[in-house]
């Protein structure tokens, strides 16, 4: 049961998996070359997420949840709808790479609708790719397709934000009494079953709280692991 | 590695080091937040790395845009359009791909259709959107820029 759930969980990379070993038995000259053609995205992933990584986690311990919330939250209006821009526009990486960084600033306070501005701007129009379109296409050319596009975002995260609410996205964890694990969130880091494991263990991928008595209760070390969890996906409120 | 990257590397690491001059552990736990953030993506994204590399072998981009370059405008759009939706392919292969099209005398609505949704919309990215953002996020955002994409296409083709 466990490694069916392990599947499903896994269901995209099982698929690509088993189409390797199919063309691995039936063509193996294009399985070569898919393994090569993957090998730039690899050295370009390494290049950039590690940076990601640890900018998205320096930027998520430094900056104050008030600040995220007055530059690119709700009411921030079109100073918030600029910095989205630029912020997606100085980035560099595919656009997985805008996703940790994306969700740690919803986290703390930034709307959707910037949201969406930086993941399609860092996508689409971001510096280094403007340059390169100039050279092979002509400086006409791209200046037109940034006008074109960054009008459309304007458009299309607007619609976005009407559509989509705060709590679709996984991580909003309800506030009841208690201590709470978002299950969705949780991506089985095993940050703090390994920092508290009196009080988490694994479950499969995910983490759970264990039975326990308020009493026991170590707030300062619980305090430290809601903090240090990458997910924002712990919370604890006292009634 | 490009200047945006190297800045983005600079920038972090005297970010890096201010902040572990200013207070250790809680640069600590940074660091092991980082980690953590790593892990939970890694399969992710190897999945998306290697689905890239399949799709290339099986639809060659060098053959797509021979294929594009003899339809006509509108079947060309849509199948141009369609094959930036399922694969992510670098700049400095696309560019120079479209630039040759475009030089070609192919009509610049398919480019410019290629362009926006080969970054932009993605389906191999799709799972690991969905399980950072929600499914409800991913399938509204995907769906509207593969929509504009067009959009965009269209007006420039007009305007161009």
């Amino acid at each position: 049961m466990t490694v069916l759930k392990r599947i499903k969980e896994n269901l995209f990379l099982v698929i690509v998996a088993a189409v390797y070993i199919a063309m691995f038995i039936i063509n193996p000259a294009m399985g070569t070359e898919s393994v090569k053609n993957s090998g730039y995205y690899i050295k370009e992933m390494l290049m950039i997420m590690p940076v990601i990584f640890i900018l998205t986690a320096l930027l998520d311990l430094w900056i104050p949840k008030e600040k995220i919330m007055r530059y690119l939250g709700k009411d921030a209006g079109a100073k918030g709808v600029f910095l989205s821009f630029v912020l997606g526009s100085i980035s560099a990486g595919p656009i997985y790479a805008a996703f940790p960084m994306c969700v740690m600033l919803h986290k703390k306070g930034a709307s959707i609708r910037n949201i969406v501005i930086i993941l399609s701007s860092w996508a689409v129009i971001k510096v280094p790719m403007l340059l390169n379109e100039t050279k092979f296409l002509g400086l006409k050319f791209m200046a037109i397709r940034w006008v074109l596009t960054v009008i459309a975002i304007l458009i299309f995260s607007w619609i976005s934000a009407k559509l989509i609410k705060d709590e679709d996205l996984p991580g909003e964890v309800l506030t009841q009494p208690g201590l709470h694990i978002n299950r969705n969130a949780c991506m089985g880091c095993t940050l703090c079953t390994k920092n508290y494991p009196a009080l988490f263990e694994m479950q499969g991928k995910k983490a759970v709280v264990k039975a326990y008595e308020l009493e026991s209760l170590d707030l300062e070390l619980l305090q430290s692991v809601i903090k240090a969890c990458p997910v924002h996906g712990i919370e604890y409120s006292k009634n | 590695m490009d200047i945006f990257t190297l800045a983005i590397w600079i920038g972090t690491l005297v970010f890096l080091s201010i902040s572990l001059a200013k207070d250790k552990v809680k640069t600590k736990q940074a660091l092991k937040m980082a980690l953590g953030m790593g892990k939970g993506m890694a399969a992710s994204i190897f999945s998306i790395i290697f689905a890239i590399g399949l799709i290339l072998t099986l639809l060659p981009p060098t053959e797509i845009a021979s294929y594009v370059g003899k339809q006509s405008v509108f079947l060309a759009t849509v199948v141009a359009a369609l094959f930036g939706t399922i694969t992510l392919v670098p700049a400095f292969i696309a560019f120079p791909l479209v630039g040759t099209l475009v030089g070609a005398g192919v009509s610049i609505i398919p480019a410019v259709a290629f362009l926006t949704t080969l970054t932009m919309v993605g389906v191999v990215t799709f799972p690991l959107e969905k399980k950072e953002f929600g499914a409800k996020f991913t399938a509204i955002r995907n769906s509207l820029s593969f929509l504009f994409a067009i959009v965009i296409a269209l007006v420039m083709g007009v305007m161009m």
